[in-house]
């Protein structure tokens, strides 16, 4: 047998097995994936999740003479089942654009010019001792859980500040505030099984068929094999997913929660939501005054006056749903013999009452006892790899600390000083800047009470995606005082600013875990070495702390004396992990990964040593050891049948809680008018998002020829009739304009999503195109996330716009 | 000459996947596998470059007869990086 002849052999292996599981579904279809089995030609197989979106597939990588070679999905990975998305399948790719950054590069007059490491990390080292309390770090969703522990222990436990965000602000901080309000506790209580298991799947201001579309194929895979499955779309604009849908409603833009209101008031009106899991779970909540996230006790009777403006009629006025749908949807909730699943992700919580709609859709779902059971239950996705896992777990905001813990909190504090042996009185107790006032801080004049005089921005590329970035980034670059550093692997928009930019490994090439969005912890091992010098995130933290040391800086110290870093080799010496020729003497993620694990314990988030992930495709926590020594991984939280922390005999539980009598809050939150809506000026909507060739703001995908081609650059998407209006076609290239900022964009036109009159759809992956100069700053109170999703603009004709300008 | 896997889902009718069977199976690019349960074809491609490989998998998807195609593996080891 030849190369080609085993290549083929093993690729029509491989599709055989993924038809058998779309055919039987995961569990009756058997068989080890022919992609794993070692040693074929010279190739060697290992898993990883696929290093894109939050959805955690997993892939088998193929390595051959040192490159990744081949990708195949994991048909061992309950995710994703052997099948991948447009992006994962090109994923190897990711790694070998043309232009990696090879060699750190301090910026010296208009350019950039490569200097050593040690030079690097030195200047580094100096910018913190230079005052540390203006030192931040902004991270990502796409660090690795190990990297943001590291840069959360470096921050906290070494700089005693809390100067350290992440772009997870900027896509799921409302879901977690939606979370904490109505269960005490972060992240969803259900997971992908529900996918299999309902019967109504109703996406909120979601389009997984371009986000998540493993997830979408899930569902559409059981209507191929014969299963009825009823896909419900509220939204405010026509998706791919739409056209799968059998209900696809439109609602003006912010009026989702007059909508869930809406629902909530007929289940109550007609005496059909559920009485007794209300009655046995359920408590009522009502915003406060002043405004706090547990907000204020209401009763039930309470409750039903404050919903009872939101009639049919009222809330087809303001949110433009036929009362027919509404009552279609309060129908479908208030039945018991269906089981209902929401989904949503950057439509809820990139929104300035994220938090309102998160607890409303919770409280639908609660209301109607829709929670608990497989296929019953309100579930968030996120975007990011790690934004569960590294963001919202390890905790890597300016107010958290790992483990769910907060700063503001003694006991909390005290609790991780002991965990990382630092002195008493070592945590601070002040929480640091979210991202947007961190970046507005950094962009202020030191004088002008600017105190952030650095920012080392990692996995994440802020130029581009943070919202208004005329107002929070660009004036930093005027600023003398002001140093930007950019760890990343391509030169994005935001490393093409920096004073100093540092090469890093990604993915494979390095050590990872990841955390997905139903709770899903993933690891994976470096399969190949980085180009040139690039080198590790959690490793370049670990550098500069040691360098701190070296420079006298105390925070670097233990309460013993020793390196914060410390790992100890076999021989029981403490290995010198800031010389990266040592680095991989020992596995520092295992060694981040044991330390953090003792953080988990106080949120019930439980998880299994490190080996059990080596073996695992994941392990969904609580991961719980089990009598014979195993670990058991939960799949649904609070539902007695499955989560091992509910009471024996109780079939739902809600343990953690805001009022410590185990039960969850249905909220009420009325509808309010947006901070900035049309009017004569600027008389259309714009929306921001995704599309499903690109990933977040294109770093990797932009370099993968085949994504790049099949979606080469960003675009207006219009409606019909406005274009007809503003006399532009397809191609045709017009100016968008809101009160921060324009843009020329090429007009799309029937694409594959249409807005309605009135409203514009732009994506952000293109960096040549940068949207986010134009969109709102304005934020949620709680979650502080932007609302990237609606403010006000107007479009003109490029030459119209020319003329004006003469 | 990059080699994918591909799933292809058929239509319900039997007239369109008997239709969609006879339309790919003239393709030389492709070698197809035994269909299982009537509705799920496993297929690989051999194309002489990955956006070949790519422009087939899409006029895949226009078919008569194929509803989904899903891409299971794609090896670009000898694809000039």
């Amino acid at each position: 047998m030849d190369r080609r002849d085993f290549l083929k052999g093993t690729a029509m292996t491989a599709a055989t097995l993924a038809a058998s599981r779309l055919a039987y579904g995961q569990d009756k279809a058997a068989g080890t994936p022919p992609a794993a089995a070692p040693g074929g030609q010279g190739v060697q197989w290992d898993k990883a999740p696929c290093r894109f979106c939050g959805t955690g597939c997993h892939v088998q990588v193929g390595v051959q003479n040192g490159k990744v070679v081949a990708i195949a999905g994991d048909q061992q990975a309950p995710v994703n089942k052997g099948l991948l998305c447009v992006k994962g399948y090109h994923v190897g790719l990711a790694l070998y654009g043309s232009d990696r950054l090879t060699t750190p590069l301090l910026k010296k007059g208009d350019k950039h010019v490569p200097i050593s490491w040690e030079e690097a990390i030195d200047i580094v080292a100096r910018r913190v001792l230079k005052d540390p309390k203006g030192f931040g770090i902004y991270g990502s969703g796409q660090w690795t859980i190990p990297e943001g522990y590291a840069a959360s222990k470096f921050v906290k436990g070494g700089l005693g500040s809390n100067q350290l965000d992440a772009n997870a602000r900027l896509c799921m901080a409302s879901a977690v505030t939606g979370f904490l309000a109505t269960y005490g506790v972060d992240e969803p209580a259900g997971c992908y099984d529900d996918l299999d298991a309902c019967d109504v799947l109703i996406m909120w201001g979601n389009n997984p068929a371009e986000m998540h579309p493993v997830l979408f194929s899930r569902v559409i895979d059981r209507r191929s094999r014969g299963e009825k499955v009823t896909l419900i779309d509220i939204g405010t604009r026509k998706t791919r997913t739409s056209g799968f849908c059998d209900h696809s409603l439109r609602f003006k833009p912010n009026t989702d929660l007059a909508i869930a209101c809406g629902i909530a008031h007929l289940l109550v009106e007609n005496g059909t939501y559920d009485k007794a899991f209300v009655e046995a779970n359920c408590a009522f909540r009502a915003p406060s005054e002043p405004a706090t996230l547990e907000g204020k006790a209401i009763t039930f009777e309470e409750y039903r006056e404050l919903l009872k403006p939101y009639t049919p009629e009222k809330v087809e006025e303001i949110s433009g749903v036929p009362a027919k749908d509404l009552r279609m949807l309060a129908d479908l909730f208030g039945r018991r013999d269906v089981r209902i699943t929401s989904l949503w992700c950057m439509g809820m919580n990139q929104h300035t009452r994220g938090t309102a709609i998160n607890n409303l859709v919770h409280g639908l779902h609660l209301l109607s006892g829709h929670f608990g059971k497989p296929g019953d239950a309100p579930t968030s996705l996120t975007g990011q790899p790690s934004a569960c896992g590294t963001v919202r777990e390890v905790g890597t905001l300016a107010h958290a600390l790992p483990g769910g813990r907060v700063v503001a909190k003694a006991e909390h504090r005290a609790q991780m000083e002991e965990i990382w042996n630092v002195p008493k009185g070592r945590l601070h107790d002040k929480p640091g800047y979210h991202t947007l006032e961190m970046w507005k801080r950094f962009s202020t004049p030191t004088e002008q009470g600017g105190d952030i005089h650095t920012i080392w921005v990692q996995v994440t590329n802020p130029a581009q995606t943070l919202p208004n970035t005329h107002k929070l980034v660009d004036p930093s670059r005027k600023l003398a005082d002001k140093f930007l550093i950019v760890s990343d692997v391509y030169p994005s928009a935001t490393a093409r600013i920096a004073d100093l930019i540092l090469p890093s490994a990604m993915w494979v090439e390095k050590n990872g875990m990841t955390g997905n969005s139903e709770r899903r912890t993933q690891q994976w091992f470096k399969m190949v070495r980085p180009p040139g010098q690039a080198r590790d995130d959690a490793w370049q933290l670990i550098a500069v702390a040691h360098r701190l040391l070296a420079l006298g800086f105390e925070g670097m110290k233990d309460k013993d004396g020793r390196f914060l870093f410390e790992v100890k080799g076999k021989d029981g010496k403490p290995v010198p992990l800031w010389d990266f020729a040592h680095y991989y003497d020992v596995n520092v993620d295992e060694h981040l990964f044991e330390e953090y694990r003792k953080t988990t314990r106080i949120k019930h988030k439980d998880l299994a040593p490190y080996p059990e992930y080596v073996k695992a495709r994941g392990l969904r926590w609580p991961v719980v050891q089990q009598p014979d020594g195993g670990w058991r991984e939960t799949r649904f939280r609070f539902a007695g049948f499955d989560d091992p922390y509910v009471k024996k005999g109780r079939d739902i539980q809600f343990y953690h809680s805001t009022t410590h009598d185990d039960r969850a809050q249905i909220w009420f939150s009325p509808y309010e008018p947006p901070p900035e809506s049309p009017d004569t000026e600027f008389p259309f909507w714009l929306c921001t998002g995704r599309v499903i060739e690109h990933w977040h703001s294109g770093t990797m995908t932009m370099r993968i020829p085949q994504l790049q081609r099949a979606m080469p650059q960003a675009y207006v998407e219009m409606n019909r009739a406005d274009a007809r209006r503003l006399g532009v076609g397809n191609g045709d290239q017009v100016t968008v304009e809101t009160r921060r900022g324009k843009l020329d964009l090429p007009v799309w036109i029937g694409g594959r999503g249409e807005p309605p009159e009135g409203s514009l759809f732009v994506p952000f992956f293109d960096e040549r195109l940068l949207i986010n100069g134009l969109t709102l700053d304005e934020h949620d109170p709680f979650s502080k996330q932007p609302d990237y999703k609606k403010c006000a603009a107007r479009v003109r004709r490029r030459e119209l716009v020319a003329e004006k300008q003469g | 000459m990059p080699i994918s896997s591909l799933v292809l889902t058929l239509d319900a009718s039997p007239e369109l996947r008997a239709s969609a069977l006879r339309e790919v199976a003239r393709d030389p690019r492709i070698t197809l596998g035994p269909p299982l349960e009537e509705r799920w074809l496993p297929v690989v491609t051999e194309t002489g470059s990955l956006p070949e490989g790519e422009a087939l998998a899409e006029s895949l998807r226009d078919v008569p007869g194929v509803s989904f195609v899903d891409v299971v593996m794609v090896d670009f080891s000898e694809e000039e990086r």
